[in-house]
């Protein structure tokens, strides 16, 4: 089954194409020189610029997928494209709404154009589903045996779900206020950072010492899977927030590596926690945070510890928001045949819950 | 004894309690925060009942209940502080201590002549005041040194019969919700002195000050509550400034809730904001932390955003750019809110109504 995936749940315009699961192309606004390609079309500075993007983007995965010889514009790569696709899968939510909307109203019309089905697909499931995405020679092989226990961290998400089987979850724990990334990400403006935080975070904190400065475990003790960054941020804001630049930049390592093991630290006893009290057979963990080694390595021990396996998508970009994902959730919605029935009355639907 | 139910037939009810209070009886009756004793404070032996069900000495004042500044300025005389505080704060849960003009039967002043002045933000009270037409007594419906009550049981159980045979009329307004007695403010002076911590503690007649989480949350429910009474239609903006960490979060999460929202109100830093539809609002949640340019507010169709019935609460507001926020004051009734770090576990909030 040939699927095209669509996302534009937030900053990135994303489009791919996968075969059943495996990616035939995964392109994503930010990291593709649209601007370029198709004459000014796309300002680069515009970073939600979703209903500019998006046509380039489609046309771009389709392109890619099946090697479409040039073509005077992107309408008719599509037009092309579109003939060798099955169904069309889209990011219904959770999300920005006036971006969500952009890409559900053009999964709409090309469904409705080319007479393909529609399938909607949550955000999250599509984190979690990363892990199921292969290249296009089918790697990785993967056997993920259930129930799993499923962690998706990111700059909009931190949560935990018990997966009983592909389509069956049952949230666990979540944030409480800040999501994980976001808390990375603040930490680094704070210290007067770029954006987002989290890599140059990653970056410094390699040659820092993480017990450097004393922060707290936020809800570290409590019997429950939720998290809480808010507490944690107030903390190192406070600590630091009059110190001159200058010592702040001497100590810029240490403060990393202090930070960064507080906000994995509260990732992993929670986790730890739902894998005693639930005993999964395996762990699942994706999400743009996955992108940090050092989160990797700490899961890895807890799954060396547990002697549970543990699978986290491989690529980076399976890890930030990507429309491959989207794609993969959006295939085994289709085998277990739930497309959408009335297109027409599809809505986004910005706090989607899983 | 006479127990009536509030609601069981409410104007008899507000004109009964009118008429008992009058006739110099004493009163139990729901207010916003506590139950109160409710007696006519002009009566000599109204007040001298009073005073003898609380056990209470006479040299603490007795605060009274009033519907407006019009009807305080009677029996009190309002410093410059005072005339901010009754322009910003009330109605309210405050208690108000002004110099007195005697106009009060003995007892119900502090021993020093001032006197303590409530506008509750509660319709019960300020209907049976109506009715009086006069001020009614305030003070917590418990002994002196006993804390206050929240239902008409708690009230009773502990209570001898002599002091049950004390009380003419009690008019059951049900469960009240946990609220503190009210905060009493002496501003007989130009600098404001707190004299009983409440739910919520002034800085001066603009600031509010908040030493918890809870405290900010009922700060939220204060502004919240005045700005519905204020508005005229427009949509309501609460645009939060103030460092991180400050309380904007747990602002507009109780604000949130408040206004219906059954599910967790976490933070929109990454989706820019979250909108939460409840039964008859809009409630919708922003952070412009990662906006640094006009046209990504464009591009998130900010200002369609604002339909009638929706209440917003904006943090990092700065980041939308002044002419944007003089568009936003022009489509909405916007209210600033400053949050200040005083120290690890103090804040000041500042509003701007």
């Amino acid at each position: 089954m040939k699927i095209l995936a669509i996302e534009t749940s937030c900053d990135d315009t994303c489009a791919a194409v996968l075969n059943n699961t495996s990616v035939l192309s995964n392109v994503i606004s930010s990291q593709t020189d649209l601007h370029a390609k198709w004459g000014g079309v796309v300002p680069d500075i515009a970073k939600r610029a979703h209903s500019e993007n998006i046509e380039p983007v489609i046309s771009e995965a389709l392109k890619k997928a099946f090697n479409i010889s040039k073509k005077e514009n992107v309408t008719d790569y599509i037009d092309e494209g579109m003939k060798s696709i099955d169904a069309i899968a889209v990011t219904l939510g959770p999300g920005l709404a006036i971006a969500l909307g952009i890409g559900v109203n053009k999964a709409k019309e090309l469904a409705k154009k080319y007479n393909k089905k529609l399938i909607a697909v949550n955000h999250v499931e599509g984190h979690i589903l990363a892990n199921f995405t292969k290249n296009k020679f089918g790697k990785p092989h993967r056997e993920i045996k259930f129930p799993a226990l499923a962690m998706t961290v990111s700059g909009g998400h931190t949560k935990l779900f018990m997966m009983e089987e592909i389509g069956k979850y049952t949230l666990i724990g979540e944030t409480l206020d800040d999501a994980a990334g976001e808390a990375l990400d603040k930490a680094a403006k704070m210290m007067g950072l770029g954006y987002p935080g989290g890599p140059i975070i990653e970056r410094l904190a390699l040659n820092g010492n993480s017990d450097w400065l004393k922060l707290p475990r936020p809800l570290a003790n409590q019997k429950n899977f939720d998290y809480s960054f808010s507490g944690l941020k107030t903390s190192f804001y406070y600590q630091i927030k009059d110190w001159p630049k200058e010592k702040i930049a001497e100590k810029m390592s240490d403060l990393a590596a202090s930070y960064q093991k507080a906000v994995f630290d509260s990732l992993i006893v929670k986790f730890k926690r739902a894998i005693n009290f639930y005993m999964p057979t395996s762990l699942l963990a994706s999400g743009g945070v996955l992108a940090n080694q050092e989160l990797r390595k700490e899961l890895r021990k807890v799954s060396k510890e547990m002697n549970i396996p543990i699978f986290m998508p491989v690529k980076k970009e399976l890890n930030t928001d990507n429309a491959a994902m989207i794609g993969t959730a959006g295939y085994y919605k289709a085998l277990r045949n739930e497309f959408v029935e009335d297109i027409d009355s599809l809505d986004r639907d910005p706090r989607a819950q899983l | 004894m006479k127990i009536v139910d509030i609601n069981d037939n409410y104007e008899n009810v507000i004109k009964e309690t009118a008429q008992t209070i009058l006739a110099g009886r004493l009163v139990i009756f729901p207010s916003d925060t506590v139950y109160i004793l409710a007696v006519d404070p002009t009566n000599k032996s109204a007040v001298e009942k009073l005073l003898g069900f609380k056990n209470r000495w006479t040299g603490k004042a007795i605060s009274v209940a009033v519907t407006d500044k019009k009807m305080a300025e009677k029996y009190v005389e309002l410093s410059e502080s005072a005339q901010n505080i009754y322009k910003n704060l009330l109605p309210g849960p405050f208690t108000i201590v002004s110099k007195g003009k005697h106009q009060v039967a003995k007892g119900i002043e502090a021993e020093n002549g001032t006197l303590g002045i409530r506008i509750p933000d509660n319709k019960y009270i300020h209907d049976l005041v109506m009715a009086v037409n006069r001020p009614v007594t305030a003070t917590s419906a418990n002994l002196s040194g006993r804390t206050p009550n929240y239902s008409v049981a708690s009230f009773l159980r502990p209570l001898s019969k002599k002091k049950k045979d004390m009380i003419d009329l009690i008019v059951d307004g049900g469960k009240l919700p946990n609220n503190k007695p009210s905060t009493v403010v002496d501003a007989t002076e130009p600098e404001l002195k707190i004299l009983r911590r409440g739910d919520l503690i002034t800085g001066s007649s603009q600031t509010l000050v908040s030493k918890s989480e809870k405290e900010t949350e009922k700060v939220a429910e204060f502004l919240l509550k005045k700005a519905i009474e204020k508005n005229s239609g427009k949509p309501i903006v609460f645009s939060l400034s103030g460092d991180l960490g400050c309380g904007k979060t747990v602002f507009s999460r109780r604000l949130g809730h408040l206004l219906g929202v059954k599910e967790k109100i976490t933070s929109p830093t990454f989706v820019i904001y979250n909108e939460y539809q409840t039964d008859d609002k809009k409630f919708l949640h922003f952070d412009l932390y990662r906006i640094t340019a006009d046209f990504e507010l464009q591009e998130i169709k900010f200002f369609e955003l604002f339909t009638n019935n929706s209440i917003a609460c904006i943090e990092w507001p700065e980041n939308m750019g002044k002419e944007n926020f003089l568009e936003l004051q022009k489509v909405a009734k916007v209210i600033s809110i400053n949050f200040e770090y005083l120290n690890p576990t103090t804040r000041e909030i500042k509003y701007e109504l």
